[in-house]
């Protein structure tokens, strides 16, 4: 056990749900506490460090990450979106997020933001998944709450359109 | 006085926490912005059982950033936790816990040093420089071992691992094993899991000395209770002490008890006067929160020839783990089983007795359904044993021997207030397909393929108050859980809720209830939860109980508020308050619709119109309390599996849920509820586990070896429901959070039996993971549980 060296910071910047932001890093810093404690995205939430149960995800040029097992100096020059940056329409919710509503798909709201990413993802690059589909692609989400199955039927909802035909 | 008929209770109502939520806006206790704070990092035990003979600190205290480094020994017996069970004396020890272990520790995560930094990373960096001198026990992590002459003493202060011994009789059971024609016996072991919410552990704490108050931020399920443990410990008047319980990211029963960590960073942060910081991280949460439901339980059975159960006996032996779950213990699993041993049937006696053990492993807590979960797995699997034993139809066999749909007293001093306990069990079994499906498992069996299908039917308490707590063996206290309800001058409502929610949607479901007793639009009624300084006192939310005691209590403060409108009302209309009726936000004479008068005109009379009676007392707030009689929900969960013989691998095809819990308030939550229970259930039945070595290592240390459900095992769920209003309950409604915890276990462990009954297996444990269920076909019955 050798006394720690204090480490090196250095400024990342980079682009984060259409801004240019700026912080400060040490080597060891990951992603996930940059963004909550230098940027103050609280949206993104850790729930294992360990790269197991999703819910710290945002995107990183587009791609569905793990904030948690990134370091932040990694993210140098990167386009990031979080949970905050998913653009609002009407009444302040997209149409993923209104249909999680519609469907309970959430319950205590902490693996949310990670799972609205990765479906973002999904939704990106594929319009019409099937019902498996939209299970493989979330399989490394966790969520305790739900079961599962108001996640799966939100968005499955906006894949077939269903969440535009009957709003309650 | 009249009020319209409800329009918002029973209605499917969108959520408003939702938004928040789902724009990442709602702050858990780790997103609490304290400017300032310290962050505490633990030094835990590395060993299941170990002697401590020496600390060395000094390295800690010279690395950079920190600020103190804390030991056992400067702690001393300050806030250190007595846990025991009351009202049993003779049966229950009487456990005291430092906030830091001292000579020696009990279990890997065991705390010994907190270390308090600038930030997390320098406080972790500090504990790598902790020295600690060990002298590693022999350890022990086998409940049956625990209890045996010889084993290591865990708590060496209690002089035996046995802390608590209770025995119950009810009933001539000797007798009615005597004239059995058939006599089955059945020992079952259900796993170690744990709670595991997705937001792990956390608190924050700062002194405020210039308003002499301490806050406490935590991610807890019972605000006030913490506050009412911790104040005392602390040596502050509960007055001078606020628990603020933010947005909490799932608790399901982990979350009702109080932690050392809880007591620690706030004393932190009264000696340091800064603010303190602990979020618990993953690996802490597997070892060293709470973990749940490992129950061994032996159970034997007296039936008539004609397939009665005459008698039911049980031994059920609990595993506590290092330390006892402060206020519960660890009997929380095997008590509650007990109590329950019954069930939903009509047996004539029954004698119980529970053990609890202490080893070297986490400490066990509650966990959704507690021990009723382990409990009914081993009750129904005996149940399946029995029938294949006698040739009956295993649902037949429940349905001659389930009590009447009027209910009445269990054998154990529950008072069933009735239900659909038959007709929940025909109801699945039509929703299943039932004799189609026992054509198809047939077929299929003649090709090799194993479908099977297993019932789990079952009573569910709710509401947990004083009643219930008595019938489970926990002390029948008084319970005091109260809101406050206030109309303010524009006729908008605020609820003060003592009872937190963790994802249960309460500001949706309560609001709900307000506005049809006030004939108020709900989005007029804002629900205000979680933090001891702006709600009224209440135990918190765990047992299933908001909807039951909440819901009662605010039936009673609206009613007051309510009456005091009519009077106003009656006041300003120069009419009699008995010819009033409220509807739709206004006030009017019955039979005369011209003479009405809004609702907001009254508020607003009420705080500050020259023209309010002057005869009465007018503030429009209330604050009233309810301690519900025992109620009871029932239902029937159904699964139907295919085992894959080849590699182990249970599908699990379908899962029927039909749930009675009397009156509904919102059927979006509830069946939500049991969707996520069901999940849980799921988990624990096949695949989560945290295991031990002999010497006390865990071996699920990360979420790897743990493996929760994802999404590829999310099953086919059909949910029905069957509304049975309680008679006893102030709003008839039952209680239900916890049902499909309960009852899933049981039916998937009968399903997965029933698949492989062709090869003579009948099940005994859980987790059934591919690997456990390959043992089993290769040697039946010699597979041991981890």
């Amino acid at each position: 056990m050798s006394a720690p060296r204090p480490q090196e910071e250095s400024l990342v910047r980079l682009t984060v749900n259409g801004s240019e932001r700026r912080g400060v890093a040490e080597p060891r810093l990951l992603l996930s506490d940059f963004l909550r404690e230098e940027l103050r995205l609280t949206g993104v939430h850790v729930g294992c460090e360990q790269g197991e149960c999703g819910a710290c995800t945002v995107l990183l040029d587009g791609e569905p990450i793990r904030s948690c097992l990134m370091f932040a100096v990694q993210a140098q020059g990167a386009d990031v979106r979080t949970v905050e940056g998913i653009p609002a329409e009407d009444g302040g919710l997209d149409r993923l997020q209104r249909a999680f509503q519609e469907h309970h798909g959430l319950q205590c709201g902490f693996c949310t933001p990670g799972l609205l990413l990765t479906a973002r993802a999904l939704l990106a690059e594929n319009l019409q998944p099937s019902r498996a589909e939209i299970a493989e692609h979330l399989a490394g989400n966790v969520c305790r709450c739900t079961g599962y199955t108001g996640i799966l039927d939100a968005v499955e909802a906006v894949c077939d359109g269903s969440d535009e035909e009957g709003a309650e | 006085m009249t009020v319209s008929a409800p329009r918002y209770v029973g209605r499917r109502m969108l959520r408003v926490e939702d938004p928040g939520l789902l724009r990442g806006e709602a702050r858990y206790v780790d997103d609490v912005d304290v400017p300032g704070a310290l962050h505490v990092a633990f030094v835990r035990s590395p060993h299941g059982h170990a002697r401590i003979h020496r600390i060395e600190t000094a390295r800690a205290r010279e690395s950079p950033g920190v600020h103190a480094v804390v030991t056992g020994e400067e702690i001393g017996e300050r806030g250190r936790l007595v846990t025991t069970i009351p009202t049993r004396p003779d049966e229950v020890e009487t456990a005291t816990r430092t906030l830091l272990a001292t000579d020696k520790v009990r279990h890997v995560g065991d705390p010994v040093v907190a270390v308090v930094a600038d930030s997390r990373y320098l406080a972790e960096d500090a504990c790598e420089l902790v020295e600690v001198d060990w002298e590693p026990l022999r350890a022990v992590v086998d409940a049956e071992e625990a209890l045996s002459a010889g084993a290591p003493l865990v708590d060496e202060d209690l002089g035996s691992n046995r802390f608590a011994h209770i025995e119950f009789e009810q009933g001539d059971v000797d007798a009615a094993f005597e004239r059995a024609a058939h006599v089955f016996s059945k020992r079952f072991h259900f796993g170690r899991t744990f709670a595991a919410p997705l937001e792990t552990r956390g608190v924050v704490a700062r002194y405020d000395a210039g308003a002499g108050e301490l806050c406490v931020w935590t991610s807890t399920q019972f605000p006030h209770l913490v506050r009412t443990f911790l104040a005392p410990l602390l040596e502050l008047p509960e007055s001078r002490v606020r628990v603020v319980a933010p947005a909490v990211g799932g608790g399901f029963g982990l979350k009702v008890q109080l932690f050392v960590e809880e007591v620690l960073v706030p004393m932190l942060a009264l000696e340091l006067r800064r603010p303190v910081k602990w979020i618990e991280d993953r690996h802490e949460a597997l070892i060293a929160s709470g973990h749940a439901k490992e129950l061994i339980c032996d159970l034997e059975a007296a039936v008539a020839d004609d397939g009665t159960f005459l008698a039911f006996r049980g031994r059920y032996v609990g595993d506590s783990g290092a330390y006892q779950a402060h206020p519960w213990t660890g009997l929380i699993d095997p008590l509650c089983a007990a109590s329950f041993l019954p069930g939903q049937y009509a047996i004539e006696a029954v004698r119980y007795e529970v053990d609890l053990a202490m080893t070297n492993k986490c400490p066990s807590s509650a966990y959704r359904g507690v021990g009723w979960t382990p409990g009914q797995a081993a009750r129904e699997a005996m149940i399946d044993d029995i029938a294949r034993a006698l040739g009956r139809d295993p649902l037949e066999l429940r349905i001659k021997n389930t009590i009447a749909e009027e209910g009445g007293p269990s054998l154990t001093g529950c008072s069933y207030d009735g239900g659909s306990y038959v007709r929940a069990q025909r109801r699945a079994a039509e929703m299943l397909g039932y004799e189609a499906l026992r054509e198809r498992q047939r077929g299929l069996r003649e090709e090799g393929r194993y479908l099977g299908i297993g019932f789990s039917p079952f009573v569910e308490q709710g509401g947990w108050a004083a009643g219930v707590a008595r019938a489970n063996g926990f002390p029948g206290y008084a319970y005091m859980d109260s809101v406050g309800v206030t109309m303010e001058p524009d006729a908008s409502v605020t609820v003060r809720s003592g009872f937190h929610s963790q994802g249960q949607g309460h500001e949706t479901a309560l609001a709900q209830v307000v506005a049809d007793q006030l004939g108020v639009p709900v989005e007029r009624v804002r629900v205000s939860q979680g933090d001891t300084a702006g709600s009224a006192y209440a135990t918190g939310t765990y047992g299933s109980r908001t909807a039951v005691v909440a819901g009662g209590a605010l039936l009673h403060a609206t009613g007051e508020i309510r009456e005091k409108l009519f009077a106003i009302g009656a006041h300003m209309l120069e009419a009699s308050p008995d010819d009033l009726e409220l509807t739709e936000g206004r006030i009017s004479v019955r039979g005369a619709p011209g003479s009405s008068i809004d609702i907001a005109d009254v508020a607003a009379t009420a705080y500050m119109g020259a023209d309010r009676p002057t005869d009465i007392e007018v503030s429009l707030t209330s604050t009233r309390s309810y301690d519900p009689p025992q109620t009871y929900s029932n239902a029937c969960i159904a699964a139907v599996v295919e085992v894959d013989v080849e590699t182990g691998v249970v599908d699990v095809e379908r899962i029927v849920a039909v749930e009675d819990c009397g009156t509904i308030l919102n059927p979006m939550i509830v069946d939500g509820q049991i969707a996520g229970a069901v999940g849980q259930g799921l988990g624990a039945t096949l695949y989560e586990a945290v295991p031990y070595a002999a010497d006390g290592s865990p071996l699920a240390a990360t979420l790897r070896e743990f493996t929760y459900p994802t999404t590829l095992e999310a099953p086919e769920l059909e949910i029905d429901h069957i509304e049975t209003p309680s008679p006893v309950t102030a709003n008839g409604a039952k209680g239900m959070g916890e049902g499909g915890l309960i009852g899933a276990p049981a039916a998937l462990v009968n399903a997965i039996a029933d698949a492989l009954s062709p090869f003579g297996i009948s099940i005994d444990f859980t987790p059934l993971r591919p690997e456990a269920i390959l043992s089993l076909l290769a040697e039946p019955r010699s597979y041991e549980a981890p």
